[in-house]
């Protein structure tokens, strides 16, 4: 029995707030693993990716849902990213199980912090620190993107039709969390 | 006082609310859809302001954003707001405005006595007069001229109200929401591009407000608000009122100011203005037109108004400019001025028309005084009269001026683009090349009659939105006349010997322009310079086509060949809180916090700023007297037993990849390429150029996995090149990068119980003795049971230590555990100070020492850059003067006087030499009281100083008083056989 | 201004970094006769044309990609954005 314990405490954890009809909630017990493809193992990775998920990596910009719920999302060329729901700190050995050495993967559900922006004036209250377009006919459901808010690098996926989670540095979890809620304070 | 200049009937105002306002304290009562300068009109208040040099008694011109004259300040306390055009403030209840630049009362200003000075305030006057002697221009002129001159004031407080920026995306943007506007608008709309529709003014429409014209058979401003009431049930259509479009960027991208609540007494915590990034695939300018004035003596008196501005406070706020009113003007509009204003039983004596002509529009009962003008007009703070060419004079309480109209071509210009003239209208018309994207319809573009501003702006959707690929409606243009729209080039009354003013905000008149140009000031950026003609915040909007009008009378050139000023964002001006948006304050960027931030703030901890990190410097104890006392004790504790330190910040890049330990072999100059699994190892990178650039250690977890470390402030910079390197360098390498800096909660555990503390952390199945994990060791390990951890043997303090990471969530729980297991070692938190204090003292170069001007030869560090392989930086650092022999090297320095203090930054100067850059040695680079020690160390370079320990030299700073003598020693004052660490 | 992304469409140019001429992709080859003299060209000259003008970008606030952008100096117009990979390896830089 060891002497010491630790308890886990991610920087918005519990956080769920509803403002007029928005929701703005911090997701529990997301977990991130970043794949990345190797040179020339590409259609191997994907393989691997598909067999495990039922799903392969899509185009970049995009995400897809896998069969168990988790989500695919393509970052880059050779890049992307697996987000799913998973409480103890082995997601990137579970995922690396899963794809039996094919793609590089690192755990990164400890460099962000998830929010997840509900409701359906969520675009107008991102209007105020998103430069990207996120007009039905630009931005999609599923469809994901990275890009700076406010200072801070955001990776940004649209869930849903009035939906969004928006994925930023865990150390900078206050600013972020303050960015967005002044956007949304500034609109509703 | 009632509101006894309001016309009975018509308008677009509200009649059924008042609204109470004041002026100078003046308790006074406009309506809804009044703006401040409509209400003073209609409350008989046309004095409104003294002209910034001269103090002019001034009133109101236009009935725009163009307004040289009518600035006034708003409000009051810390939400005063100096400068803002009476024209375009939306009326409110309680708004209180005040008047500017006079001293005393409005209308006895203690300053108009420069008035009298004025033959010796001509142009120029600044650079002959107040030159000479230097010395009076910062402690006498400066001050008076700026308590004399000037505009109002500033609150000296921080401004309270909140401010927004936002991004917004289009395929059209529509810029202005005049009669062209609304046809283009409504063309995109129904073709269903999505359509941004923004403009300055509150109640969309543009001049269709000011003008008795219909359009469809109902009047203009009917058709406008049924048009906005299409474009409103749009779904792909955003009406953005009280928005200027304010500059014409690269690639489709408009800057916006979007002003939400200066309309409302109080903005209810929402944002005062947002500053829009507007990102169109095509916009359509139709910016209408702004009216011109013709200089003559005397024509800046309060009643003197342009013709359009008195048409719209006849026809859009129901206010009489006055009870009897002449016409002065070059062209068919002015006539139309005198129409309305005697439809609305205004008393119009006369019509002046410059030119020798039948009149365009039959008035009867109104006098037409063919090809003359005004020479002079009468009445201090109000016109009383005005005097003719031919020497009549005519009674009058205001006078109504048309020069001409010049097309809003700004926008059209601030890529560059140079507008053209056209003979026709005589003005300047969007001309070269215009920004990519933009088309301009209406009379922006010249179409400065109805129908013709109607059409063009449809037809100039729909070429847009088709080039777009959609395909433009059937729906007609809708249908209106032209108004005569003849005119003739008039731009001053030469008769006049009074002062003529041009530029009233900045007080520049005709014989100024005359001035500038004997003395050889005739081009146009130089005139503008030399009389500041159209330098003030209506950026010349009124003025600047007549001043180089005659400017080109006076070369004798056209004047197209005279050419304009370039035209430069903002279109109107920008408040500061705008531009700054939510970046104010704590705001100003975001802050970073490292996993143990809660605990050092509980634990007494001071924070320093380390880029947008915020670090603990010191944690300091009751009792301590300052910080040093903490940071002595960080140290001696440490040394003495264990001390702790969140190291998170640095820079941790996750590499992975077939070729991972080749392209780290690339990109340190020392060699990887035999880096076993579960070792560490220091590396230096190089810049191409062969300048020390970054260091860290690299860890080997795997094969093909590497976890490399860089210094706190090159963290993004590092990652950067490392993607060059791989991307652009060796695009064929295996190699993957990804930043796991926040991932981590990493702690260093240093001095010589470092294990004792560790065993009890560090699961028991993990051997970490000497033995099993010696220094520069490293290991994927767990603690607490179970929890995944990563240990490294690596030591910044030259102490026995480990680096110790586990995954940030449980960084705070982490040094909650080192510190409980460490309470019988006496471990200390320690901070960045004492985690400096130690690198100096073990003789470790840091930022102080890396700082892009040296050299690993400097550093001491020569013989590592391989040149047995490529990385970058070995070719360009063996250039011989990178490499000499007397090269600035890195030494340890101590006092002699072991009492002094060294100061980092003095220069080393030998004994007996004088203390000049001739004689330079080198530089401190980083000092320290090393509590270790009891006295004062430095690190520093010093010529050849590899070779010279025990020499003694002097350090000497000129900024502070004195030098000192040094001893040059070994940087490593600690341990210098690294007997410590490897315990 | 805005860089059209071959991969991710129109961008925001503040989501990038600028470095500057594409001629850094031809770093020279360490073991040349001229290499100093190679170097030395490679980290110190560039042209500087008033026109179109290839130039890295790094999508840093994107895809971590680096671009190369053809854009003309004198009007921003941007007329070409590649993969920089692309180029390198189009340049030889496969080796």
């Amino acid at each position: 029995m060891p002497d010491f314990t630790l308890t886990s405490a991610p920087p918005l954890a519990g956080y769920d707030k509803s403002f007029a009809d928005l929701r703005l909630t911090s997701p529990a017990d997301l977990a991130l693993v970043s794949l990345a493809l190797p040179l020339g193992g590409e259609d191997a990775a994907q393989k691997a990716i598909k067999s495990a998920y039922g799903a392969a990596l899509p185009v970049p910009g995009k995400s897809v849902s896998a069969k168990d719920g988790a989500r695919l999302v393509r970052l880059g060329l050779d890049a992307g990213m697996v987000i799913f729901t998973h409480a103890t700190p082995d997601a990137e050995r579970v995922v690396a199980a899963r794809l039996g050495g094919a793609v590089y993967t690192t755990d990164q559900t400890d460099v962000w912090t998830g929010l997840e922006l509900s409701g359906p004036t969520a675009r107008a209250a991102l209007e105020r620190i998103c430069p990207l377009d996120l007009h039905d006919s630009a931005f999609a459901v599923n469809d994901a993107a990275r890009t700076a808010m406010e200072h801070l690098g955001v990776l940004i996926i649209r869930t849903g039709q009035d939906s969004f989670l928006l994925l930023s540095a865990s150390s900078s979890a206050g600013s972020f969390l303050h960015a967005v809620e002044t956007s949304i304070e500034n609109t509703i | 006082m009632t509101q006894q200049y309001r016309i009975k009937g018509g308008g677009q105002i509200d009649r059924s609310t008042d609204i109470a306002f004041t002026f100078n304290g003046k308790a006074m009562k406009g309506h809804p859809g009044d703006t401040l300068a409509s209400a003073l009109l209609a409350n008989g208040q046309r004095l409104v302001g003294r002209s910034f040099k001269y103090h002019r008694p001034r009133g109101i011109l236009t009935a725009g954003s163009e307004e040289p004259n009518a600035l006034v300040q708003l409000r009051s306390g810390a939400h005063q707001e100096p400068n803002t055009r009476a024209t375009t403030v939306e009326l409110f209840e309680g708004l209180a405005a005040t008047s500017q630049n006079h001293r005393g009362s409005l209308e006895f200003d203690l300053m108009a006595a420069t008035d009298l000075l004025s033959p010796f305030l001509a142009a120029g006057f600044y650079y002959k007069t107040f030159m000479w002697p230097r010395a009076f221009w910062e402690k006498l002129y400066e001050p008076v001229i700026r308590a004399s001159a000037g505009l109002g004031r500033l609150s000296m407080q921080e401004d309270p109200d909140r401010y927004d920026k936002g991004f917004v995306h289009c395929d059209l943007l529509v810029i202005g929401a005049g009669p062209a506007g609304l046809a283009a608008a409504l063309a995109a709309g129904r073709a269903g591009a999505r359509v941004i529709l923004a403009d300055e003014d509150f109640t969309p429409g543009g001049r269709l407000n000011a003008e008795t014209l219909s359009i469809d058979d109902m009047p203009g401003a009917d058709w406008a608000t049924q048009a906005v009431a299409q474009l409103t049930a749009m779904d792909n259509v955003r009406l953005m009122i009280r928005s200027t479009v304010y500059g014409a960027y690269d690639h489709g991208v408009y800057g916006l100011l979007e002003r939400c609540t200066d309309h409302l007494p109080d903005p209810g915590g929402k944002p005062r203005q947002i500053l829009w990034r507007v990102y169109s695939r095509r916009a359509v300018l139709a910016a209408g037109s702004t009216e011109r004035p013709i200089a003559f003596g005397n024509n800046d008196r309060p009643g003197i108004m342009l013709a359009g501005a008195m048409r719209t406070y006849v026809n859009r706020f129901a206010v009489a400019p006055g009870q009897r009113i002449a016409v002065f003007t070059n062209n068919d509009d002015g006539w139309r001025t005198a129409a309305d204003l005697s439809a609305a039983g205004i008393d119009v004596p006369a019509v002046i028309d410059s030119r020798d002509a039948l009149p365009p529009i039959d008035l009867p009962g109104i006098r037409h005084v063919r090809g003359a003008g005004v020479v002079d007009t009468v009445g201090r703070k109000g016109v009383r009269s005005i005097t003719l060419t031919d020497g009549q004079m005519i009674p009058v309480d205001g006078l109504a001026v048309s020069g001409g109209w010049n097309p809003n071509v700004h926008l059209t210009c601030h890529q560059r683009g140079r507008p053209a003239w056209r003979d026709d209208i005589n003005a300047f018309v969007p001309g070269g090349t215009l920004p990519p994207g933009m088309a301009v319809a209406g009379a922006a573009n010249g179409a400065l009659t109805l129908a013709a501003a109607l059409a063009e702006g449809r037809a100039t959707a729909n070429a847009q939105i088709k080039e777009l690929g959609f395909k433009p409606s059937r729906a007609a243009a809708p249908r209106a006349e032209d108004e005569p729209r003849e005119s003739a080039p008039f731009w001053y009354v030469r008769e006049s010997t009074k002062r003529a003013w041009l530029d009233q905000q900045n007080d520049v008149t005709v014989k100024d322009v005359k001035l500038s140009y004997q003395e050889g000031f005739r081009a146009v950026e130089h005139l503008k310079r030399y009389t500041t003609l159209g330098m003030a915040t209506d950026q010349g909007k009124t003025a600047n086509i007549p001043a180089l009008a005659i400017m080109a009378e006076c070369t004798g050139k056209t004047i197209p060949e005279t050419g304009t000023t370039i035209f430069r964002p903002p279109y109107t001006p920008v408040p500061m809180g705008a531009l700054a948006g939510r970046a104010r304050g704590r705001d100003f960027r975001p802050f970073r916090l490292t996993p143990s931030h809660d605990w050092a703030k509980a634990n007494g901890a001071t924070f320093v700023e380390a880029g947008n990190w915020l670090r603990a410097q010191w944690y300091a104890r009751p009792g301590e007297q300052g910080w040093r006392d903490s940071v002595d004790r960080e140290v001696l504790m440490t040394r003495k037993s264990v001390g702790i330190c969140d190291v998170t910040t640095l820079g941790k890049i996750d590499i992975q990849g077939r070729d991972a330990g080749a392209f780290l072999n690339k990109v340190y100059c020392n060699g990887f390429a035999t880096l076993a699994v579960g070792k560490v190892r220091y590396g230096l990178m190089l810049r191409e150029d062969g300048i020390a650039y970054d260091d860290g250690t690299t860890a080997r977890l795997a094969d093909n996995h590497y976890v490399m470390t860089t210094t706190t402030a090159n963290a993004v910079l590092v990652f950067r090149r490392l993607e060059f390197a791989r991307q652009c360098l060796w695009p064929d390498m295996d190699v993957h990068l990804i930043s796991t800096t926040d991932g981590w909660a990493q702690f260093a555990v240093a001095g010589p119980n470092a294990r004792a503390l560790l065993r009890k952390v560090v699961d028991s199945d993990h051997d970490i003795s000497n033995a099993a994990f010696p220094f520069m060791g490293c290991a994927e390990i767990t603690v607490c049971g179970g929890t995944p951890a990563r240990l490294f043997r690596i030591s910044f303090s030259g102490e026995l230590a480990f680096e110790i990471a586990v995954p940030a969530r449980f960084g705070h729980s982490m040094m909650d555990v080192l510190m409980e297991a460490g309470r019988e070692f006496d471990a200390v938190p320690y901070g960045t100070e004492a985690l400096g204090v130690m690198r100096i003292e073990k003789g470790h170069a840091a930022g102080n020492e890396l700082n892009g001007q040296t050299t690993a030869h400097n550093l001491g560090m020569g013989r590592m850059v391989s040149q047995k392989k490529d990385c970058i930086g070995n070719v360009l650092s063996q250039r011989p003067e990178m490499i000499r022999d007397d090269a600035v090297k890195l030494v340890g320095l101590r006092p002699v006087n072991r009492a002094d203090k060294l100061i980092a930054g003095s220069h080393f100067i030998n004994r007996g030499d004088d203390a000049t850059m001739d004689n330079d040695q080198g530089w401190m680079t980083s000092v320290a009281y090393s509590p270790s020690l009891g006295h004062s160390i430095g690190l520093g370079f010093v010529k050849s100083g590899d070779t010279r320990q025990g020499e003694i030299i002097r350090a000497v700073n000129p900024l502070k008083t004195g030098e000192i003598e040094v001893e040059i020693v070994s940087a490593h004052f600690i341990d210098p056989e690294g007997e410590r660490l490897r315990a | 201004m805005i860089i059209p992304h071959p991969l991710l469409g129109p961008r925001d140019a503040a989501e990038f970094v600028y470095l500057g001429d594409a001629a850094l992709i031809d770093r020279p080859d360490w073991q040349a006769e001229d290499a100093l003299a190679a170097f030395h060209d490679y980290g110190y000259l560039r042209d500087n044309p008033a026109g179109p003008h290839k130039e890295l970008w790094y999508h840093e606030q994107g895809d971590r990609s680096w671009l190369v952008v053809t854009r003309d100096t004198t009007t921003h117009e941007i007329t070409a954005v590649e993969l920089a990979r692309d180029v390198a390896r189009s340049r030889g830089r496969s080796a």
